[in-house]
């Protein structure tokens, strides 16, 4: 009815858009071809895999028992009572906290102090790199022989006479120390990309800036850093996502221990799901951590964006 | 002060110029200190690494922090390949990464052509929907991502260590860009051959993708060289184990085996150390370009 009282031409021009599309399918189907084992692949591990990560936090669920009844908001308001969630948010939180800023801005620092050696420069840029290279559990041994009561570390701070704690041992050293090591062998990656970011800054601003008498620190923060912007926001968000989700130095160094005090979120969906098969509460609490990655990288973006720095 | 005063002339600018210029080497001597510093930091755990590794156990627990091995011995190395089982592992994961890094680069080149050449209805949104996928968290994935395989009946096989990483959304989006750029009269002239999409494809678009590839492939291969989480988890026979997960079991007896840790470690790291000194323009250049760990 409606179609009749409407004058001809967009209906012709619908159809022929259609027969348009027809044609053009005609042509270029084998590009559905082409993209299918990637699409087959990404579909079921991460599109399927996300609806039923937030199908099964909704019910319990392990995957020996045949039974899997739903349970609505049970598994997150355990979570949010859960003691050792509790504990492992704080100290995600404190790690990302610390980190977060602490890479950035050494690694900044490198990148720019880099940049005004003129010899051996390269030569830096490869050493600084060899423990962003270097598998992550290879590293963790590495530092968990360093951190031994008489290991590299105490011996070093023996030389300027500190007498220095058993590391990994102490609740109130463990988390500092994976987060030195994690500190340490982040900043190399992030010195390339802010390295890249710097030689893209056009050098006439920098002679602009001498010109006026502008000193090293001015010309810094009135030009380094704004012009850096796209690479900071970078750094910033992709530390931030990567840190809330740190793993694989906790499970080597310390396996959450001594006494909880560097259980982090993801230790402890490990620990639910993996080792006491509850698979649905252990994807609550990954939803729990995924709402708050969401939350600080919207707000980060936002905040980096909105704000007009030159 | 008073001095400058007493001569105005050119005295003083002399004196100015020397100040600057004692100034500006101080803080080069200061800048230099510190990156040598810190490059020592960052060198000396694996060349005690290295050291250990060639160390007797007697010279290793009375020098453990000398650099230089008295006298050098393979013994380690031989127990970390057979108590340590180190040989095994290494066969895995050299398994493992060749298999994905091959099957990744096919899969996603061909998708990347096709989202950049092929104008089929829809590929935008298509193409979107699999760049929303980078910004999933791994956190929240690895549970069903194991369920899925455990439902395929894929636990602890070869097939579930690989199949996941066998396409990856950051490859396909940098293998596209790398494509948008190739001159399309390449293609034209190859079409006008008789070609069509798929040799197009084989033909013109992957001996020009080469850099490009070279780059993705690197850091695929360097993904999956390191990977522990996902082997750690489908795994549960120690004969599948990769290197990683195998160091690791290193650390999960009371007494840990240091030598043999350090023979393990530096057999891990032994490709890497190649890779990097053959590539490393290709490394430098992709994160440069896009920032991506591998």
């Amino acid at each position: 009815m409606t179609t009749l009282a409407q004058p001809s031409q967009p209906v012709q021009s619908r159809a022929s858009r259609q027969r348009e599309l027809w044609r053009r399918f005609r042509k270029t189907w084998p590009g559905y071809l082409f993209i299918s084992p990637a699409g087959l692949l990404i579909t079921v591990f991460s599109y399927i895999a996300i609806i039923f990560s937030l199908y099964i936090s909704f019910h319990q669920y392990d995957i020996i028992s045949e039974a899997r009844p739903f349970e609505g908001l049970e598994n997150y308001t355990r979570a949010l009572s859960d003691k050792l969630v509790r504990i492992s948010f704080r100290n995600t939180f404190i790690y990302v906290i610390v980190i977060v800023p602490s890479i950035t801005i050494i690694s900044l620092l490198l990148a720019v102090l880099g940049n005004q050696v003129r010899r051996g420069r390269a030569l830096f840029r490869t050493v600084f790199f060899i423990p962003t290279i270097t598998p992550i559990v290879v590293t963790s041994m590495l530092w968990v022989w360093l951190y031994e009561p008489t290991g590299g570390i105490n011996r070093l701070l023996e030389m300027i006479n500190i007498e220095g704690p058993n590391w990994l041992f102490n609740p109130a050293t463990a988390l500092p120390a994976i987060m030195i090591m994690t500190i340490w062998g982040a900043v190399g990656y992030y010195m390339i990309i802010f390295l890249a970011g710097l030689a893209e800054i056009p050098e006439v601003f920098y002679e602009a800036a001498k010109v006026d008498g502008a000193g090293r620190w001015h010309t810094f923060w009135s030009i380094t850093i704004p012009l850096l912007r796209n690479s900071l926001i970078f750094a910033f968000v992709t530390l931030t996502i990567a840190a809330f989700q740190v793993f694989t130095q906790v499970f080597i160094m310390t396996q959450g221990g001594p006494m909880n005090s560097t259980q982090t979120v993801q230790m402890v969906v490990y620990h639910y799901a993996f080792q006491r098969f509850e698979m649905g509460y252990a994807s609550a609490i990954s939803w729990l951590l995924f709402g708050v990655i969401f939350f600080f990288s919207a707000l980060q973006l936002k905040l980096f964006i909105s704000r007009e720095l030159y | 002060m008073a001095r400058t005063l007493s001569d105005p002339g050119g005295g003083a600018r002399e004196q100015n110029r020397l100040l600057l210029v004692a100034t500006k080497r101080s803080f080069t001597i200061i800048v230099y200190a510190l990156l040598i510093a810190l490059a020592f930091s960052m060198i000396f755990p694996y060349l005690w690494m290295l050291a250990n590794s060639f160390k007797s156990r007697t010279d290793f627990f009375t020098n453990p922090y000398s650099v230089i091995p008295m006298p050098p011995t393979l013994s380690t190395y031989y127990d970390a390949l057979t108590i340590g089982r180190m040989g095994v592992y290494l066969g895995n994961s050299i398994l493992y990464a060749a298999a994905v890094l091959i099957v990744q680069l096919l899969i996603d080149s061909l998708a990347a052509y096709s989202f950049a050449r092929v104008d089929f209805p829809g590929r935008e949104t298509l193409f979107l929907a699999v760049l929303a996928t980078l910004m999933l968290p791994g956190s929240v994935t690895l549970i069903p991502t194991f369920l899925i395989a455990h439902g395929l009946g894929l636990t602890n096989s070869f097939t579930g260590v690989v199949l996941p990483g066998f396409a990856g959304a950051f490859g396909i989006f940098l293998l596209r860009q790398f494509f948008l750029n190739i001159p399309r009269e390449l293609e034209d002239a190859a079409r006008i051959d008789g070609s069509g999409f798929f040799g197009t494809y084989w033909r013109i678009m992957l001996p020009l993708a080469k850099p490009a590839m070279v780059t993705l492939g690197v850091f695929i291969f360097l993904n999956e060289w390191s990977s522990f989480v996902w082997p750690l988890i489908i795994l549960s026979d120690w004969k599948k184990y990769p290197v990683t997960v195998g160091i690791a079991l290193f650390r999960d007896v009371n007494q840990i085996n240091w030598p043999a840790v350090f023979a393990g470690s530096t057999i891990v790291s032994f490709p890497i150390v190649i890779l990097f000194v053959l590539a490393q323009e290709y490394i430098i250049g992709g994160i440069s370009l896009s920032g991506l760990k591998g």
